[in-house]
């Protein structure tokens, strides 16, 4: 009874909210050419405490599952039938403590193996930050439960190693469209040419009848093999019953990326009808 | 000494930078905090509790396509190895491109969610948690940590 007094007296965990930590990561892609061989990913700490991190590289591209939701799809031994760089890409340093409002550089070095196909090669850069501590009030005290949770931020951005002459090229099929509750949900397959991923943007316009455009979407995308992505968009409105027509396009443009990284390739259209009763 | 070689060797390189993009920010700001807690009686803190549930903000280039996940502590460490149980439901975590803890599409913690982060560049994530103190539960201080991952795509 005493013990369940005690502790029903003293345990607040915490109201105590951290100072925000967290490292920012720039920039949010890398590309490295093979005459280089080197490429660097800058951190800075906007916080007021030292942020450690750790930094470490995995294998993994972009893929659906069977609901078309796009998730990382990682192999943590890559065989030779990957495009991997995670052999033999290597970050400097690995662990390293940033202090407040300081900037730090880790740099990237490849070493591919002699012979190396031209082609691209990926890999990800994990930056995992210690973003601080709850302050455990009262530890000292022994007769109360204390809970303090350590939050850790992880930032994973791609790396894209490209040797000699490389291309990319994107098919459309199975485009569909159907209006879901407030939302314009489409689905298409897509399947990447060349050898190098296709990164872009998908441009979706709906049109009703009269040729009026009712809605437009824009969503960023990487093809690295095959991809069966949903998209989803709010409708502004509720669509008035009729026929509407659905454009879809692939196109080499993104707005987050300098296009002097972007591999330029044809652009892919496809048109679907839907009718909303 | 072969890997500092190798790093002199980059840094005198220079790293002629082919690197392209805008920059990408993950912070923690607050950690999931659950105020009393009695034994044997199970506390709750929602993701829409604006003091006790965990927060994470996101800043990021415009329409940037990024999953969301978690790894997500069972359990909680104590005094002498002491444990105390700790759950996450399937809408225990909450993101919102308004950043407002009022305007959330939840999700399961325990599945990657897949965003595009808003025109404005900046979203929140919201997490919220049951702990489970046992009807003995040891007194003391408890720690798990939280890891949230954003995979830029």
């Amino acid at each position: 009874m005493k013990r369940a007094l005690i502790l029903a007296a003293a345990l607040a965990l915490g109201t105590a909210s951290l100072a925000a930590q967290g490292v920012m990561v720039a920039p949010h892609a890398v590309f490295i050419d093979h005459r280089v061989r080197s490429g660097s990913v800058l951190l800075y700490n906007p916080g007021t405490e030292p942020v450690e991190v750790t930094i470490s590289t995995l294998f993994g591209y972009p893929v659906t599952d069977s609901t078309g939701a796009i998730g990382l799809r990682t192999v943590d031994a890559p065989d030779s039938t990957l495009p991997s760089a995670l052999a033999w890409i290597q970050a400097f340093p690995r662990r390293l403590t940033v202090g407040p409002r300081e900037r730090q550089t880790v740099r990237l070095l490849a070493r591919p193996p002699a012979g190396l196909a031209d082609g691209e090669y990926w890999v990800r850069l994990m930056i995992a930050a210690q973003a601080g501590r709850v302050p455990i009030t009262g530890a000292g005290d022994t007769t109360a439960i204390q809970v303090g949770l350590t939050l850790e931020v992880r930032t994973i951005i791609g790396v894209n190693y490209r040797k000699g002459a490389v291309s990319t090229g994107v098919t459309l099929s199975n485009v569909r469209a159907q209006v879901l509750g407030d939302s314009l949900v489409t689905w298409s397959k897509l399947e990447r040419r060349g050898n190098a991923a296709f990164i872009g943007t998908v441009r979706e316009t709906l049109v009703d009848s009269t040729g009026a455009v009712r809605t437009t979407y824009n969503s960023p995308l990487g093809v690295y093999f095959t991809m069966q992505p949903r998209l989803a968009t709010a409708l502004a409105a509720p669509l008035p019953r009729g026929r509407y027509w659905l454009r879809y396009e692939l196109v080499t443009e993104r707005e987050d990326l300098d296009p002097a990284v972007l591999l330029k390739a044809p652009a892919v259209r496809d048109s679907v009808q839907l009718v909303v009763p | 000494m072969k890997r500092v070689l190798l790093l002199t060797l980059v840094t005198l390189i220079g790293g002629r930078l082919h690197s392209q993009g805008k920059p990408l920010v993950i912070t923690g700001v607050r950690g999931v905090t659950f105020g009393t807690v009695l034994p044997g009686v199970p506390t709750v803190v929602l993701r829409t509790d604006p003091v006790n549930s965990g927060q994470f903000n996101i800043k990021g280039p415009k329409g940037g396509p990024a999953v969301l996940s978690f790894v997500l502590p069972l359990t909680m460490t104590g005094p002498a190895g002491a444990v105390m149980s700790l759950t996450f439901g399937s809408s225990d975590a909450g993101y919102s491109a308004t950043q407002s803890i009022g305007s959330q599409v939840g999700f399961d913690p325990k599945q990657p969610f897949t965003v595009a982060i808003p025109n404005n560049g900046t979203a929140s994530v919201f997490v919220g948690a049951t702990v489970n103190p046992a009807a003995n539960q040891r007194a003391g201080a408890y720690t798990a940590t939280i890891i949230f991952t954003v995979t830029y795509l």
